[in-house]
């Protein structure tokens, strides 16, 4: 589903040059759940946002479904994203203006859903999330689990092929953290292919697969023994 | 410490800031150009000391001219025995024009613009510094005079007018040659006084009589009314000597009145009005409003962006007071800049005006200007001060109920919709009034064509010439038409005569048996392009005679004799009755009826005119036109005939479009400032909302990232950061369209003849202003919109 050839992604900040990835080749099937992991500024969040179509990278290929999408302007970014890939952010990143629903309603907008149709995978969505009595509140009067549960809801309301994940439990303590992975292990087994930027072993067990990135370059991929039965 | 922690704050948004100070600066310097302007306009005529007693004298007599009101009266010789009779008159001036248009010293013509025959009294009742001369006893003896400064160096240059003799050449108006000596010399009237005469004198051997300015000096704490009550007592009194003239009203205008609430026949100049007065105060007042709203809005806009009271808080210590002291502190500081800032530009602006219009607006001002700068400067630290106030009106009114949308901008929907509602009043206001100005110019007889100039009010010897002048010039292949009549383009045609027609008697109608008249030579038709409705022009070798005589009329003519169809009033035996036995006039039959046409004022109804022409009678003002594009040659031919047909006159001209111009001076300067200060209001309000959108677009900077994350195009955020733009344009839009619709029609009520008030006017005027805010906010937006999401969440 996602592979990318020598993927480079170079910052130039008046006379520094940072090589944030450095041709970076990998790849992940469809139904895979793959962790990133490395310290800090090594280009775990660079790598996600090409892979997410957020950002184009200065070089290298990278296909997405067996496209190249490496070289998509903004306008085409935008297509090809909509529906298909999910964020879910450390900081949750919610509207603090929307509500609960509002929020998770947002994909939907864009995607030109009918306003019934979206009221219809809203409500599910929330079910599913445990979080359908909060519907009509906003963020702030939420924990940071409910939050982190709402921008996963928003995530997979438009039941994308792809949930891309940074640091999705940084923010969380480690009960609302599991609740979160209990989520996305449940999202991946239904078939959704999840990539997530982690710095905790604990949720790393989570995926198949652990990719090790140091200074913008892999440095080991390792097959999570525990689940390697399941590919 | 709190002044570090200021430049800080204001260093860290210096585009922020400096849209701040630049619109202080500029509506400071506007409002202060604005009240200089009106003061001067309201200030006409009180640099006389004793300008609360001096009142113009007028008569109406429905009798009389038509009852028509004329700033000056036709019997000045009863004005000694009017003083006399009412104890009230402490003494009185009267100002009787010298006609011709020209005097002579040494043989040499000099024209004049304005001159007066006038009481000896002059000096006791107006006052402008004698230069040379004693005020007491300058006019004394008959036959003085005492000159400008401006005409005494034209006539004389460095040489001392004193004791000189100035002659008003015979011609027309005068039987003989008079002579006067100078015996002073006075300071050029000031700029805001109603008339500036280039010559007073005292009557060399007459009396004044018939038409005069009169001006009456009311003794102190003296009733005027007690005077235009007891007129009729007054002339019943005097019957037997005047004639009986009961119906004569009189009128006593205060001499401070003339320039703004004065539009009577015969101005001596052209006076301003009292709309003018209402457009510019308006124009001040909302540009005062715009800059103060914009200060108070980008400051509440900071100061909810910059979470600055947390941070003072923090960093001053959090006394209550602290938060009003930084804002106060911070308010003077910018509005101290712009006072500046504001300064320099009118010091450049005045020099400018000074330079271009003579008008030194900031002299001897300096109190008033100090006087405006400190109410501003005032305002604007209060508007400095809105988002404290706010806070604390806030903080006792909804306690903390709305915690969740704390952070979001307070951005004041009310003055950015009220900004609007002015910008788009103020384009309307800009549109009609050049419109109409356009109208008006376009609508006037001859003008627009480019190519006509006028001799206005030329010598009775250059008259005595017109046919000469006319035939030469003819021969030259540069020159069109040449035409002479009884008034210049632009002037009012007043005179009336008594008439006689066949088929109309006067018994069946109150109206008076007088109608308009207008001597012309017989081009005049041709070359003004004149309409026929039917009939034609008089015929070139019409010879006036006993009952040949032609006549041409106006539609409102045609009307006013009671016709409607102009075929039929044709061949009509018409009559005019010359109200001076020295002077014949033709009689003979109305062979034209022209559609009417506007010499004078669009703002008066055309009266109806009898056109007539006479071999050298009131032929006054000679029309040239020349072919397009000859302009240059045709101007040389008629130099170099002028010289030698009338070497000792002078050789002064006007376009005809200047001539109207000089009509609508007051609208068209109206026009003018407020163009300017539409592009200033508008101007700020665009800076104020470049700053809002700023602020709202950087605010927005986490939300627009995340709608780009979740699909959303760069169309989509553009539409949404400009969605409650638009609103608030409509908004205004909706408010502001009645309230122009119904202000401009008050303004073109003004003018007999106007523009229609057409919808597209305001469709445009909001179609304007809503370019312009997308225009301001969508430079923000854009820039807001393609940034890339990523960045925008990177720091949160
Ligand atoms: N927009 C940018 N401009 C300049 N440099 C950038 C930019 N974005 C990232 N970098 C640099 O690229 C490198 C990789 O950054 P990235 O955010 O991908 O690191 P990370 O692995 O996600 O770190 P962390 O674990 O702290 O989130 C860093 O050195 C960072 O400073
Ligand atoms: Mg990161």
């Amino acid at each position: 589903m996602i592979q990318t050839n020598k993927l480079t992604k170079i910052f130039r900040t008046e006379d520094v040059e940072t090589y944030a990835l450095n041709e970076v080749s990998m790849e992940v099937k469809r139904g895979e759940f793959v962790a990133i992991m490395g310290p800090s500024g090594c280009g775990k969040s660079t790598l996600l946002n090409i892979i997410g179509l957020l950002d184009n990278p200065s070089g290298g290929e990278y296909y997405f479904d067996g496209t190249e999408v490496g070289s998509y302007k903004e306008r085409q970014r935008t297509m090809m994203r909509k529906g298909n890939i999910g964020f879910v952010f450390q900081s949750f990143n919610l509207i603090d203006e929307l509500t609960v629903y509002e929020n998770v309603e947002l994909p939907l907008i864009y995607l030109k859903k009918k306003a019934s149709e979206r009221k219809e995978m809203v409500t599910a969505v929330l079910e599913r999330m445990k979080i359908g009595h909060r519907a009509k509140h906003f963020p702030q009067q939420l924990s940071g689990g409910q939050q982190q549960r709402v921008a996963i809801g928003r995530a997979v309301v438009a039941n994308p092929k792809l949930i891309l994940a940074d640091e999705p439990t940084g923010n969380l303590d480690s009960k609302n953290g599991l609740e979160v992975m209990n989520l996305l292990t449940e999202l991946n087994r239904e078939g959704t292919t999840i990539i997530m930027v982690t710095h905790s072993m604990h949720d790393a067990g989570f995926a198949h697969r652990v990719i090790n990135l140091f200074d913008g370059e892999i440095l080991t991929e390792n097959v999570n023994e525990k689940m390697a039965d399941i590919l | 410490m709190l002044f570090q922690y200021i430049f800080r704050n204001i260093k860290k948004r210096p585009f922020l800031n400096f849209i701040k100070v630049l619109g202080l600066a500029l509506g400071l310097s506007g409002v202060l150009f604005i009240s200089l302007f009106l003061k001067n306009e309201l200030t006409y005529d009180s640099f006389h000391n004793k300008a609360d007693r001096i009142y113009r004298l007028t008569y109406t007599n429905p009798g009389i001219f038509g009852n028509n009101h004329f700033a000056r009266i036709y019997n000045s010789e009863q004005v000694p025995d009017l003083a006399a009779h009412f104890p009230e008159i402490e003494n009185y001036a009267r100002l009787a024009p010298l006609r011709g248009g020209v005097m002579m010293h040494n043989e040499r013509y000099y024209s004049i613009n304005e001159a007066f025959v006038c009481d000896s009294s002059f000096f006791r009742v107006f006052d402008t510094e004698l230069l040379v001369g004693n005020k007491h006893t300058v006019l004394e003896a008959p036959g003085s005079m005492v000159v400008s400064e401006a005409f005494a160096q034209k006539v004389f240059g460095d040489e001392s007018a004193v004791g000189k003799i100035i002659s008003l050449p015979a011609g027309q108006f005068y039987a003989r040659q008079t002579d006067f000596t100078v015996k002073g010399v006075m300071e050029n009237f000031p700029q805001n006084s109603h008339f500036h005469p280039d010559l007073i004198a005292t009557p060399a051997q007459d009396e004044i009589s018939w038409w005069a300015y009169t001006y009456l000096l009311l003794k102190e704490h003296a009733n005027p009314e007690n005077i235009t009550a007891g007129y009729s007592q007054f002339t019943a009194l005097k019957a037997e000597e005047f004639g009986g003239e009961s119906e004569t009203k009189a009128y006593l205008q205060p001499i401070t009145d003339i320039h703004l609430h004065s539009d009577k026949l015969r101005e001596i100049e052209a006076n301003s009005n009292m709309t003018n007065i209402y457009v510019l105060s308006v124009a001040a007042f909302i540009l005062l409003l715009i800059s103060m709203s914009n200060y108070a809005s980008l400051n509440l806009g900071m100061a909810g962006f910059n979470n600055k009271f947390v941070t003072i808080n923090r960093i001053l210590g959090s006394t209550r007071n602290m938060n009003l002291k930084y804002f106060f502190a911070e308010s003077l500081f910018i509005v101290l800049v712009s006072t500046l800032v504001a300064l320099a530009i009118g010091v450049l602006v005045n020099s400018l005006i000074a330079h271009h219009f003579g008008i030194h607006l900031f002299r001897g001002n300096s109190s008033f200007i100090a006087l405006v700068v400190s109410f501003f400067g005032l305002l604007g630290i209060l508007s400095g001060l809105q988002p404290v106030l706010k806070q604390r009106v806030g903080q006792i009114q909804q306690g903390k109920q709305s915690l969740i949308k704390s952070n979001k901008i307070k951005v004041s929907q009310g003055i950015i919709i009220s900004q609007y509602i002015f910008a788009i009043g103020l384009i309307v206001a800009v549109i009609i009034i050049s419109r109409q100005n356009r109208f008006v110019l376009e609508n006037s007889l001859g003008a627009g064509h480019k190519n006509i100039i006028c001799f206005e009010s030329v010598h009775a010897n250059v008259q005595q010439k017109f046919e000469i002048f006319k035939s030469e010039l003819l021969k030259h292949s540069s020159i069109e038409s040449v035409s002479a009549m009884l008034e210049p383009p632009g002037g009012e045609a007043n005179d009336m005569f008594p008439f006689e027609m066949e088929g109309y008697s006067k018994a069946e109608k109150e109206r008076p048996n007088m109608i308009g008249v207008f001597p012309c030579d017989y081009s005049f038709a041709e070359l003004f392009n004149l309409d026929f409705l039917s009939g034609n022009n008089f015929s070139q070798n019409n010879s006036d005679t006993e009952g040949s005589g032609e006549f041409l009329i106006n539609e409102t003519a045609m009307q006013f004799l009671n016709y409607n169809n102009p075929q039929e009033i044709i061949g009509k035996e018409f009559r005019l009755i010359s109200p001076n036995p020295e002077v014949t006039v033709p009689q003979g039959k109305i062979v034209g009826v022209v559609k009417d046409f506007h010499l004078s004022s669009l703002k008066k109804r055309v009266e109806p005119l009898v056109l007539f022409k006479r071999d050298k009678l009131w032929l006054l003002n000679f029309v040239v036109s020349f072919k397009p594009g000859m302009r240059q040659t045709a101007l040389s031919d008629i130099s170099s005939l002028w010289q030698e047909l009338f070497p000792a006159y002078p050789f002064i001209y006007e376009d005809v479009d200047v001539l109207y111009k000089k009509v609508y001076k007051t609208e068209l300067l109206q026009a003018r400032l407020l163009s300017i200060f539409t592009f200033i209001s508008i101007f700020i309000s665009s800076m104020g909302l470049l700053g809002i959108s700023l602020l709202v677009s950087q605010q927005q900077t986490k939300e627009i990232g995340i709608r780009k994350v979740n699909g959303a195009k760069v169309s989509e955020i553009l539409a949404m950061l400009n969605k409650d733009f638009i609103k608030w344009v409509v908004i205004a839009f909706v408010i502001a369209t009645p309230i122009a619709y119904y202000a401009m029609n008050k303004w073109l009520e003004n003018f007999a003849y106007k523009t229609t008030l057409s919808w597209w006017v305001f469709a445009l005027s909001g179609m304007l202003a809503l370019g312009i805010a997308l225009l301001t906010v969508s430079w923000q937006s854009w820039r807001a919109a393609t940034r890339n999401p990523v960045e925008a969440l990177r720091y949160e």
